[in-house]
């Protein structure tokens, strides 16, 4: 792929994650893409487009046409899109940038959920899986069943599941050591894998409060730039070398393969294809952790562990943590910013948290979280909407292609 | 606020558990399709509908809904996960229903993954009294308990009769009972309702007699606890079971559904009904459902009609008549009427009303004994000519004391009385008494039953049983006795009684 070809991030701005009780949606947003234009020293009026997402906010806060609020808001009057996922906004943006059609927008995402909290497992659900929600599913029912199907699948049974159990436990306390070092995260607050185990105990089930993300408010925003343009408002950006989506059934029963997602295999498979890196180059991974099966099955489906292997690296390389996963000699730092779990999960941001952390990484800007992974700089962002019905993969570089 | 529509189509595949197959590479799917995505365009046309109701799946993997979404909270816990049919070519979610989880029971989910489950039709969740009643068969209980999986299987008519009568039938009581004095009593699980017992009890009946249900031409449903005042029961059950002709995938049957309400003998009466249809030669009805199935209400005990909680059962019960494999002949009826109101529910009124010891003598006695003696008269018979009696049967001492004083011994009446069983199943209660008689008659044995309904009156109608009720026989599990004496009843208290008996009403 020749260079004018990947689009650049040059700019990166959020809220923090968590409760805004007192904030509008729209107000979320315009923090986020304030700080992103601020970042890189942008004027609003120089946007050419804004593609921004939200997953539910016409049923959360009965906002429908959010792009007139950003218009009124920001006295804007350029193209404006909205898409369902931060990734989504940004895959489109970048072909946008691609296709030559706009050299410099801002790709912003926002969700407001606590403001339905009374509603918003059954709004989750019925979006998530119909006919799931119908036959009694909740939103944390699919996770439980994915793991059933895991451990009969790969017949983790007796001491090796208690091991699989302390693993996914040991995801949930690395995420929460993460979210630590990490200003804008929902959870600011160490766990133990007692912690993990007791709430499990406490739901009955396989999985309990500290295995699931919690429900968020919050805003992302990037500065995306052809990559001429970049060069003129920065001598840092961050190239994006890849970006692909795949679809699966929204009925997860109904899916052949229930022990992963197809979708992020898919999306993973065609992104690496396009970009031609080693998937071992890529050491900065954030992945969409709703669960910790979610975060387990994603080392899997994005080809870093054998399937059916994914726990027995993360209960090793947690023996004995120093901030990575080591898999088959790759050491892999996975949800620096703590992940869904402790970052939060504002549906239609959460891409732009993940994609804002690996930005902050490869520019060496990560502060207390800043890891070193040497020369070759490659970061991943994988992204969900639904209970894997669509992935998004990104991949990012230092340089362009 | 539900959308009718959109309940409309989840009920249409859902409470009936609709799929296609492929005929050109046998894949197959949950829902209607036009096509199927291996063989693409030249499989439009091609796909066939599969039925999933009758059939048997697996439970696959399962977990436990500790703390369930909004609309299944009153449901509680439950188990809930992935049940597969036809050797996993077809995969759904679905929720184990008839069962309470206690908060101290802990479950092993591997020790339910991999057994068999049936489909049932339940209510899908909790909703306001004002809206429509979603309903949704994505609901399982294990084959190996209270309810056993049964195939249903369309039987060709070997003999075709003179006299119109009783070609199957079946009885449905829940596995749930309320155990007081010398009472037991079945109680609705939560998602259960008057609807959902009509269609069991219809399912069981099409089960046994072996009837294409395409060839039932009328179907009537008797019950005085319809949740809807407004909107019958029977539509609803012609469409599960997809009664009469179904031409196109439409959703529409060719079938007349009509609900009928007279206290307890809101079903007995369309009996006669039915008969006249079927032998009616130009009514083009091969086959009539009657079903009689309550809710059977009651106030709470202290308040007024709560001397009614002590009795009242849950259950229903269907017959189809028709004049082809008969396994009971109708002989005769004789019905009476007066307006002698012992019982009764005003508009807007959650529980009937009772009148007390006005019930009895001018009422229950006085009716039942004029149409049994009037029709036994008629048809010149003596008690020692008939082999069953049969009455309604709201309690124990009513029966038995209008049987001794028609003239019948304990060994004619005994074999019917179910109510201290199952309670007092109001429209499904002498319905219920001449089932549990069916499936022990002998063939050419006379029964006579005498329905009551307050308000009131009695349906009086002699039955003489013909050499098929033995070869239909096989076709039953699910007699009024393995329902009675089922190793898996579930005894509750008093308190969960109310819980379950008001059930999923928001």
């Amino acid at each position: 792929m020749p260079k004018k070809s990947c689009p650049a991030i040059i700019g990166a701005g959020r809220t923090k994650f968590g409760e805004h009780y007192e904030k509008e949606p729209e107000k979320l947003i315009e923090e986020a893409g304030l700080k992103a234009l601020d970042s890189v020293g942008i004027e609003r009026k120089d946007l050419e487009a804004c593609y921004v997402s939200d997953y539910f906010l016409p049923l959360t806060n009965k906002i429908g046409l959010e792009e007139g609020f950003l218009s009124e808001l920001l006295e804007l009057h350029v193209p404006m899109e909205v898409a369902r996922s931060f990734s989504s906004a940004f895959m489109n943006a970048c072909n946008a940038i691609i296709a030559g059609k706009y050299n410099l927008m801002l790709v912003g995402g926002f969700e407001k959920m606590t403001d339905r909290w009374d509603k918003i497992r059954d709004d989750l659900m019925m979006l998530e899986d119909p006919w799931s929600y119908y036959a009694g599913g909740t939103p944390e029912a699919n996770h439980e069943l994915l793991l059933r199907e895991y451990i009969k699948e790969y017949e983790v049974t007796g001491q090796q599941l208690e091991k699989l159990e302390i693993a996914l436990a040991q995801i949930s306390v690395k995420n929460h050591l993460n979210a630590l070092k990490n200003e804008y995260a929902q959870f600011k607050r160490k766990i133990t894998v007692e912690h993990v185990l007791k709430a499990r105990k406490r739901a009955k089930g396989m999985l309990g409060l500290y295995d699931f993300a919690p429900i968020s408010d919050g805003a992302t925003a990037v500065i995306l730039a052809s990559p001429e343009v970049a060069e003129s408002y920065t001598d840092k950006p961050v190239y994006v070398l890849g970006s692909w989506s795949a679809t699966d059934y929204i009925t997860f029963p109904f899916r052949e393969e229930r022990t992963g997602f197809l979708a992020t295999k898919l999306a993973m498979e065609n992104a690496i294809k396009a970009t031609g890196i080693d998937r071992k180059e890529i050491k900065i991974l954030e992945v969409y952790d709703q669960s910790t099966v979610m975060e387990m099955i994603a080392l899997e489906d994005l080809g870093y562990a054998k399937p059916g292997t994914a726990w027995q690296h993360i209960y090793e390389s947690c023996q004995d943590f120093k901030g990575y996963y080591e898999i088959d000699g790759t050491k892999i730092y996975v949800n620096l910013n703590g992940g869904l779990k402790a970052d939060g999960n504002p549906l239609g941001a959460t891409g732009g948290a993940q994609i804002f952390e690996i930005f902050k990484q490869l520019r060496g800007e990560a502060g207390e979280r800043q890891v070193n992974v040497g020369s070759s700089c490659f970061g991943c962002a994988l992204e969900l909407e639904g209970f894997g019905t669509k992935a998004y993969v990104h991949i990012f570089g230092r340089d362009a292609l | 606020m539900s959308s009718e529509p959109i309940e409309r189509r989840v009920a249409y595949i859902g409470d009936r558990l609709r799929g296609s197959r492929c005929q050109l590479c046998g894949k197959e799917y949950f829902k209607i399709r036009d096509y199927c995505g291996n063989c693409g365009k030249k499989s439009i046309g091609k796909m066939e509908e599969i039925d999933l109701f009758y059939e048997k799946g697996k439970l696959e993997v399962c977990t436990l809904i500790n703390n369930p979404t909004n609309k299944f909270k009153k449901i509680g816990r439950f188990i809930y996960g992935i049940v597969s049919f036809h050797k996993g070519k077809i995969r759904i979610p679905g929720r184990l229903t008839d069962r309470i989880i206690r908060n101290e029971e802990e479950i092993d989910f591997s020790s339910l993954e991999g057994r068999e489950v049936v489909p049932r039709f339940r209510r899908r969740y909790a909703v306001k009294k004002s809206e429509i009643i979603p309903t949704i068969s994505l609901t399982f209980t294990f084959a190996d308990e209270y309810y056993p999986h049964q195939k249903y299987e369309v039987a060709k008519p070997n003999r075709e009769y003179d006299t119109p009568g009783i070609v199957g039938y079946g009885v449905y009581v829940s596995k749930f009972r309320i155990k007081e004095a010398f009472m037991e009593r079945s109680v609705p699980f939560i998602d259960e309702d008057a609807i959902t017992a009509a269609v069991e009890a219809g399912k069981l009946a099409l089960i046994h007699s072996g009837v294409d249900h395409r060839l039932i031409g009328k179907i009537y449903v008797g019950s005085e606890s319809n949740p809807y005042a407004v909107k019958p029961i029977a539509s609803k059950v012609a469409q599960v079971l997809k009664l009469g002709e179904e031409d196109s995938i439409d959703g529409v049957q060719g079938v007349d559904a009509v609900d009928t309400e007279f206290a307890c003998k809101a079903a007995t009466s369309m009996f006669k009904d039915a008969v006249s249809l079927v032998y009616y030669p130009k009514s083009n009805v091969e086959y009539a459902m009657v079903i009689g199935a309550d809710n059977s209400q009651a106030a709470p005990r202290g308040e007024p009609g709560g001397e009614l909680d002590f009795f009242v059962g849950y259950g229903g019960c269907c017959f189809i008549f028709g004049m082809k494999d008969v396994i009971a002949e109708v002989e005769g009826w004789y019905s009476v009427t007066s307006d002698t109101p012992d019982f009764w529910r005003r508009d807007q009124e959650p529980y009937p009303r009772h009148g007390g010891r006005f019930t009895g003598d001018p009422a229950y006695f006085k009716h039942i004994k004029k149409a049994s003696q009037k029709l036994m008269d008629k048809f010149n018979l003596q008690p020692q000519d008939i082999d069953y009696f049969v009455s309604h049967q709201p309690n124990i001492n009513f029966p038995t004391k209008v049987a001794k004083e028609l003239g019948f011994k304990e060994e004619q009446f005994m074999p019917s009385l179910q109510v201290a069983k199952f309670g007092n199943t109001y429209s499904g209660a002498s319905p219920i008494g001449l089932a549990a008689v069916l499936d022990k008659a002998k063939p050419h044995q006379r029964i006579l039953l005498a329905s009551y309904g307050s308000g009131a009156g009695s349906d009086a109608y002699l039955f003489i049983t013909t050499s098929q009720i033995n070869d239909k026989r096989e076709k039953q599990k699910f007699t009024v006795e393995y329902q009675a004496q089922n190793q898996f009843i579930e005894y509750v208290d008093y308190a969960m009684y109310r819980k379950l008996k008001r059930g999923l009403e928001a």
